[in-house]
């Protein structure tokens, strides 16, 4: 006879499925090919550009966001379904679906590295090669706007896009599923956000869970600082993640205990208030930088 | 006490009854389920690996109650294997992989002593060679053994198995075999299968199901001396058999009716048995040839 296992707490055994959930995400060709593109188009830009400084830095969170981000979803909804085809014999094994679920959350924790790998790679960039006095970044804004600003639309975003993924794969069943919620939440976060953001009520933009904070460099030469206060926004996506990551847990029926639902209230309240203080505080209105000489169109 | 007790276990999907007061408990050994496809042995079997609840009556496994709390069922989970009919897989993972995968739900938590674990259900379902080797690339067999290894982490004291031999060769049926019954000394198995053979070649019990009630409970000779003096060998075929085919001799083996001019009895096997137990659902599982 072989010792049986012994550990017994509810969710014994979190930290090793984890570990076996984040092995498989960080192996997944869906999402290997996403952070593979998102480093090469960093390189393009600092090697191809032949400015004398990085330009742009608070827009480039676009490019983890996009590229980890989107691939997560579509990377952790496979895998989360995946394991769905062993159900028959993974239900009847003392691990509940939640804390299945669970550890495909913690497995999460892979696309936030790989963002905030990303970031630290920006950062070093914008140190050896420097950025145009003018530019929306260190020293023309408080740092805490800036990190706010950068966790939230890098590392969190590829961290939320997974967790949808997760979401996704518990709830949504149909053949695609991940595919239609990807062109969703792309959809959602360029037409609920873009025609709002250059007008006076910029700050309602910030209702989408990736909503831009800097426009990029104008033909003009100006950047545009977009109304709101990005720590609060910060909180708000990371309701949204933790609201994903509850509402995903809540598919399985014996998880649905009422510190459970507390909890998924308590994050959409907390979300709620964050949100309506990220468009209350802050930068009131939109903020146009001097024109950056070296970035003027001919 | 028996490790499985069931006690006027009824199931329904809708309008259809899968099982209707069933009766059933065992021990030790291996408890053999006989029964034509929709018999209720699927249903039966999930009942017993928890896997579903039953609508009404009481079931009691190693003692517990599986429609109690979740601690309770969590209990009876630690020390239950099941293969189920119909297993997938994620195409991602190797058969080591999975297996682990599994052993982690059933709380193998210590990483060294999963690894050994794992190696020693895929060692004895004989894929150590093959563990890293993605399922999606094992043949039917190989993929069914790993189906096997995952049931057997941890010797459950209550092990289910639906059609475990589906896909397998001779010597690998043969080796299942082998290993069910080095298992079954340590173990409650319950064995659904089609295979007569593997019944007469394992058990020591059978139970044979059909429209989701018990025809028969016993030991596997007493349901092949249900058969004495039905069975014969003859020339031409049965007239009114229940059914009756053309052997590789040339001579026709008819189950039940009025034996042929000519024909001479023979020793029924336990399939002869199980098809005169079945009566005229028997035509649905041996068609005549």
């Amino acid at each position: 006879m072989t010792s049986s296992p012994v550990s017994h707490t509810r969710m014994a055994g979190l930290g090793p499925m984890a570990a076996i959930e984040a092995r498989r995400l960080a192996r997944h060709p869906v999402f290997l090919v996403g952070v593979v593109l998102a480093f090469v188009v960093l390189g393009l830009i600092y090697f191809l550009d032949d400015r004398a400084v990085l330009g742009d830095g608070m827009s480039i969170p676009v490019i983890p966001a996009f590229f980890i981000g989107l691939t997560s979803l579509v990377a952790m909804a496979r895998l989360t379904r995946s394991t769905e085809a062993a159900v028959e014999a993974v239900a009847t094994a003392p691990g509940t679906e939640a804390r299945r679920t669970t550890a495909l959350v913690v497995a999460c924790l892979v696309p936030f590295a790989a963002g905030a790998a990303f970031i630290a790679v920006l950062l070093v960039m914008a140190t050896v090669r420097g950025v145009a006095p003018q530019e929306w970044w260190f020293g023309t804004m408080p740092d805490w706007q800036v990190w706010s600003i950068l966790v939230a639309l890098g590392p969190v975003a590829c961290m939320g896009g997974g967790l949808l993924g997760v979401l996704t794969g518990r709830w949504v069943r149909f053949p695609g599923a991940a595919a239609v919620i990807l062109v969703a939440v792309v959809l959602i976060s360029r037409v609920g956000s873009e025609p709002l953001a250059h007008g006076d009520l910029s700050e309602l933009r910030l209702w989408v869970p990736w909503a831009m904070f800097h426009s990029g460099t104008m033909t003009d030469g100006t950047q545009v600082l977009f109304a709101g206060n990005p720590a609060f926004y910060l909180g708000y996506v990371l309701c949204l993640c933790a609201a994903a990551a509850l509402v995903a847990i809540w598919h399985d029926r014996t998880a649905r205990t009422a510190q459970l639902r507390t909890a998924i209230v308590a994050v959409i309240v907390v979300g709620l208030a964050c949100l309506a203080l990220a468009m209350t505080t802050g930068n009131e209105d939109n903020l146009t930088s001097d024109p950056i000489p070296s970035q003027i169109s001919e | 006490m028996n490790a499985v007790e069931l006690s006027g276990v009824t199931k329904a999907y809708g309008r259809t009854r899968a099982l209707d007061q069933v009766d059933l408990s065992f021990d030790r050994g291996v408890t053999g389920l006989l029964g034509p496809n929709g018999a209720g042995k699927t249903t039966l079997l999930r009942i017993v690996a928890t896997s579903i609840a039953a609508d009404a009556g009481e079931i009691s496994l190693l003692g517990r109650n599986p429609h109690g709390s979740h601690a309770e069922v969590t209990a009876i989970r630690r020390q239950l294997g099941y293969l189920p009919q119909e297993l997938g897989y994620p195409s991602d993972m190797t058969a080591f992989g999975f297996v682990e995968y599994v052993a982690v739900l059933k709380e193998w938590n210590d990483r060294r002593r999963r690894h050994v674990e794992v190696r020693r259900v895929l060692d004895l379902v004989g894929l150590g060679d093959l563990a890293t080797k993605r399922v999606a690339k094992l043949s039917g067999g190989q993929r069914r053994r790993v189906a096997l290894a995952q049931a057997l982490l941890g010797d459950p004291q209550i092990l289910v198995l639906d059609e475990p031999t589906t896909g397998l060769d001779p010597s690998q049926r043969a080796d299942l075999r082998r290993t069910l019954s080095v298992i079954a000394g340590q173990c409650a198995v319950l064995l659904s299968t089609h295979q007569t053979e593997d019944v007469a070649a394992l058990c020591e019990r059978v139970v044979v199901l059909a429209d989701g009630t018990v025809r028969f409970d016993g030991a596997v000779a007493d349901l092949v001396a249900t058969a004495a003096g039905r069975v014969w060998l003859s020339d031409e075929p049965g007239p009114d058999a229940l059914v009756s085919w053309r052997t590789g001799t040339g001579r026709h083996h008819v189950v039940g009716g009025t034996p042929p001019p000519g024909a001479a009895a023979t020793e029924p096997t336990l399939e002869d048995a199980y098809l005169l137990m079945l009566g005229a659902d028997a035509r649905s599982v041996r068609s005549p040839a």
